[in-house]
């Protein structure tokens, strides 16, 4: 019987660009996958999110009914790409406010964003240099009739000259290469010689002195952004910093929906290609930049959420979203990078820090390991807003950790214009004289969204002008200022100019936002409250997230995000994800402290907790239905006089 | 050997208001220092009111066992309300203006503002007006029916989260007293007193109310938060030291146990009795809570709340 071939459509993306073939009947989102254009897709792909609106701008495709879409977007041909099944060839507009930017993120001046903050250098100098991976030059004196000793075992005497290493170890291959190598090169070779679980491992040999000649790079696999930096580990010196989206975006906004899709379409393989694609891509743009071979790369370091690395590795991560929340392994020994599809030496070994459980990853611990949390002789405080807002408190005597299901909402997900902190993203928000909203963008670019700084300056911002109320609700609904949108009233926060969409907070994203700040200042009591201990014993607070500026303590208060204390007390911290990865790759006893520091932290499970639903409740409130507990912003309204009359005595 | 007395202490204290007053009669609610039963007869503040419902038009899902309680006056709330005062006894009446309701009628605020006055003319006992839950309605008509009494200083019903503008800024206007609602939720009853002060309206003059929850329908749900609201003005909260209100009447006669006929349930006793047991057991339970005003319908249930109330309190605070 004759084969009846399938037909392919042509599907060309505006204003990228990119085009490429795919069945007919595969969907818009599908197509875009394949071509490699980034769009939003919280729900990944089960068209409920309607974040995946193109325009369709030529072409015939199916698209289902549904309410996402708005009768003015209808007529103009707006389909959810994830629903809308190709027909015929197509060109297709992805409207740059709902695309991802392709490409990466221009790192140079706003490396700060995405890694540790400039001048600020936490926990560095707070170990010995002994870098994981060395690269000795030997020269040893090749044998004679007198000594007789064999190659292995003189290569490892020439090693144990230099270093201390009581437990060694050589790959098969090594050994089969080892007499022509060290004969060839006369004896003068390179020993790559890497820490492997208390062992030293000679991972590769090479001939002649390639000793100057040792990277690493740290990569931390964020939810959203995946950050990587080239280090040197001769010079012990940062020499190249790259950042990108992590492309299992298209497979849903947070880790749970990712596990979910994955498991639903048994993607687990294509979730691990995607990522290490994406550190590649990483990794390659650094090596050639820098004119580095990857062959000098030995070593990769990662620290991000359990299930983060699990993609990475393609471990089971089911479980992680199943009772009773159990991860295939919290400490993942070193492997051979190339198992995991990365691209450096081929040889070369891939480190994962150790994570706490499930809901507290290797990202964590790394920011405990670089705060210094573990020896800070005061209480102190860590929290990490990303897509979960995972909570750390403790001292030197003790640690207990939880993760609030926080939401994307402060990373620009699930929130209408939001976006990451990418050039156009509005970063700050300042109440004018006038009582008007002023913006300032990345960049200085006109504005395209609202990153995570600059949706909590609003939050903070409508509050002080009264347009919104303590429960987030739009105080006047028969304002001017607002309008019945789509997704119910909205307020204009910059209009629409040359073809521009205007920029409008819904009150669903700020119903979102006051959600995600809760989840976190809920996390936080409950930890405080189950410890015994009290705002006013609390010394430091470490904030981290590379969700765009520097948060704006007075306004992060004033929302009731963070505890009411002395602001000199809040230290933004940025990436502390790198920053703790840095550390370990530099210096094995980092490493070992980070493997305490993840056996020593106490987890507390937030969605059985008995109290943490009242304290979300509490926090569901602006600042907070508790408001001594924020007597800061009391008296900053009370002077302000915005219509608060205090009645209590 | 006698036991001694056990008396529980606290710090704090529910707000004491008093509704009425000027030519009119007034009742005093709220004073409590300690939990009821929990000390001195001093310490336990006022008594607590049962408020007599007062429908402004005929109700008309009324199982006959209740709507006969009031057949001769279902029609004339004016009439109405003289009954509850004189023949039950009403020392607090509830105007629930149901009748207002789109789907109960969608009457105007003439007819609302007509039904004020008629009862506030026919009796002098102090009043609680009482929307009919339905936002857009309420915020159109209750304003009117808040300055129908101006003067009077009556309580007024309700204010939720998503709904408390309109009704916070009238109560304040004409200087009445305003009810807080909140769905069985002891930090969204915070929040919403935090909310209307805000706007400026004196704490001391709010109640809390909470949904309430029949026998059987939830009343253990209704029962604890109650208790703690009153544990919180005990501890000291200012924001929570409103005295509290319950809705018995319409949701014990809600429940199947106390409106279903004989004919359909002859194994569950006589419908006349089983009925208003419904409500006093939902009444008596609930004010083990805290509660300071209990709203009540069937007279043979009201009467023997306050026959209870009376043996425990006493007949006078």
């Amino acid at each position: 019987m004759p084969q009846k071939k399938r037909k392919t459509c042509r599907i060309l993306f505006e204003p990228s660009g990119l085009a490429t073939d795919v069945p007919l009947g595969a969907t818009i989102l599908e197509a875009a996958r394949r071509a490699g254009v980034y769009l939003t897709s919280i729900c990944g792909g089960d068209g409920y999110c309607g974040k995946c609106k193109v325009i369709v701008d030529a072409g015939d495709v199916e698209s289902p009914p549904t309410t996402l879409l708005s009768p003015q977007e209808l007529r103009d041909s707006t389909v959810l790409a994830c629903q809308a099944r190709i027909r015929s060839d197509l060109t297709v507009t992805v409207p740059r406010s709902h695309a991802l930017d392709t490409g990466r993120i221009v790192v140079d001046s706003d490396a700060h964003r995405f890694s540790e903050l400039p001048g600020e250098d936490i926990g560095e100098g707070a170990f010995p240099f002994e870098p994981l991976v060395r690269k000795l030059y030997l020269q040893m004196s090749p044998p004679t009739m007198d000594d007789q000793l064999a190659d292995h075992e003189r290569l490892y005497m020439a090693i144990r000259e230099r270093l201390d290493v009581p437990l060694m170890q050589t790959g098969y291959r090594i050994l089969q290469q080892l007499p022509a190598l060290l004969q060839g090169a006369e004896y003068k070779v390179t020993a790559i010689v890497a820490e492997r679980g208390g062992v030293a491992e000679v991972v590769d040999v090479e001939p002649g002195d390639a000793s100057d000649c040792n990277y690493a790079v740290v990569v931390d696999v964020g939810t959203t952004t995946v950050v990587a930096q080239l280090v040197d580990l001769e010079a012990a010196a940062t020499v190249d910093a790259e950042a990108t989206y992590n492309s299992q975006m298209h497979f849903g906004d947070d880790y749970i929906r990712r596990i979910i899709y994955a498991e639903e379409h048994n993607a687990f393989d294509e979730m691990q290609r995607r990522i290490v694609h994406d550190v590649n891509d990483l990794v390659q743009t650094m090596a050639v930049r820098q004119g580095i071979e990857l062959q000098c790369i030995a070593s990769v370091i990662c620290a991000g959420n359990t299930a983060m690395t699990h993609f990475l590795l393609n471990l089971d991560p089911r479980r992680i979203r199943r009772t009773p929340y159990v991860p295939a392994a919290a400490w993942i020994p070193p492997i051979r990078a190339a198992e995991a599809g990365i691209r450096i030496n081929k040889r070369g070994l891939l480190y994962v820090l150790p994570a706490v459980g499930a809901y507290v990853g290797s990202d964590i611990v790394a920011g405990i390991l670089a705060t210094r949390l573990y020896e800070a002789p005061a209480l102190s405080l860590f929290i990490d807003i990303g897509t979960n807002g995972e909570v750390v408190l403790g001292s030197k005597d003790w640690m207990v950790c939880a993760s609030s299901s926080a939401g994307p909402a402060f990373e620009g997900s699930g929130v209408k214009h939001g976006m990451r902190a990418a050039p156009g993203a509005i970063e700050r928000v300042t109440v004018t004289e006038d009582r008007e909203l002023k913006f300032r963008t990345i960049g200085g670019e006109a504005p395209r969204g609202l990153c995570g700084t600059g949706l909590l300056d609003t939050l903070a911002g409508l509050l002080e002008l009264g347009i919104i109320d303590r429960t987030g609700r739009f105080a006047d609904s028969e304002s001017e200022r607002l309008a019945e949108g789509p997704d119910g009233l909205e307020l204009t926060l910059v209009a629409g100019h040359d073809g521009q969409d205007p920029i409008v907070i819904t009150q669903a994203d700020i119903s979102n936002l006051v959600r995600s700040k809760a989840g976190v200042y809920a996390a936080i009591q409950v930890l405080m409250e189950s410890t015994g201990t009290t705002y006013d014993g609390l010394d430091a607070i470490f904030v981290a997230g590379g969700f765009g500026n520097y948060l704006d303590v007075r306004k992060a208060i004033a929302i009731g995000m963070l505890p009411d204390i002395p602001h000199d007390r809040i230290h933004f911290v940025g990436n502390t994800s790198v920053a703790g990865a840095k550390m370990a790759i530099m210096s094995r006893r980092a490493l070992a402290r980070a493997e305490q520091i993840a056996g020593r932290m106490t987890y507390f499970d937030l969605m059985n907790h008995p109290t943490y639903m009242d304290a979300f409740m509490q926090a569901n409130f602006l600042p907070h239905t508790d408001l001594a507990r924020f007597p800061s912003v009391q008296e900053a309204v009370t002077k302000t006089g915005t219509g608060n009359r205090e009645h209590a005595e | 050997m006698p036991l001694p007395p056990v008396k529980e202490t606290y710090s704090g204290q529910v707000n004491e208001i008093t509704l009425g007053g000027g030519d009119r009669k007034s009742v005093t609610i709220g004073g409590a220092k300690t939990i009821p039963h929990g000390g001195d007869r001093e310490a336990t503040g006022r008594r607590p009111v049962i408020a007599v419902d007062v429908l402004d038009a005929p109700p008309e899902d009324w199982p006959p066992v209740l709507a006969d309680a009031y057949a001769d006056v279902l029609q004339d709330p004016a009439a109405w309300a003289t009954k509850a005062v004189e023949t039950v006894g009403a020392e607090l009446l509830c105007v629930k203006f149901d009748g207002i309701h789109p789907d109960k009628g969608d009457r105007d605020a003439d007819h609302a503002v007509q039904v004020t006055r008629k009862v506030l003319e026919a009796v002098d006992v102090p009043l609680i007006l009482w929307g009919c839950g339905n936002d857009d309605k309420d915020n159109a008509v209750m304003p009117k029916v808040s300055e129908a009494a101006k003067g009077r200083n009556v309580l007024l019903g309700t204010v939720t989260e998503d709904n408390y503008k309109n009704l916070t800024a009238i109560a304040l206007a004409d200087s009445h007293f305003l009810i807080s609602q909140a769905p069985l939720d002891i930090n969204i009853a915070k929040q919403v007193n935090i909310l209307v002060s805000d706007m400026g309206f004196p704490l001391e003059r709010l109640v809390m109310f909470q949904t309430t929850g029949a026998l059987g329908y939830g009343l253990e749900y209704a029962y604890s938060i109650q208790e703690r609201e009153c544990l919180a003005a005990l501890a000291g909260d200012k924001l929570m030291a409103m005295p509290q209100i319950c809705d018995v009447g319409y949701e014990a006669w809600r429940a199947k146990e106390a409106k279903i006929s004989d004919e359909d349930a002859p194994e569950w006793g006589d419908a006349a009795r089983r009925g208003p047991l419904w409500e006093t057991v939902t009444a008596i339970a609930l004010l083990q809570s805290g509660v300071d005003i209990v709203r009540m319908r069937h007279p043979k249930a009201i009467a023997r709340v306050q026959a209870y109330i009376n043996g425990l309190w006493g007949s006078d605070a």
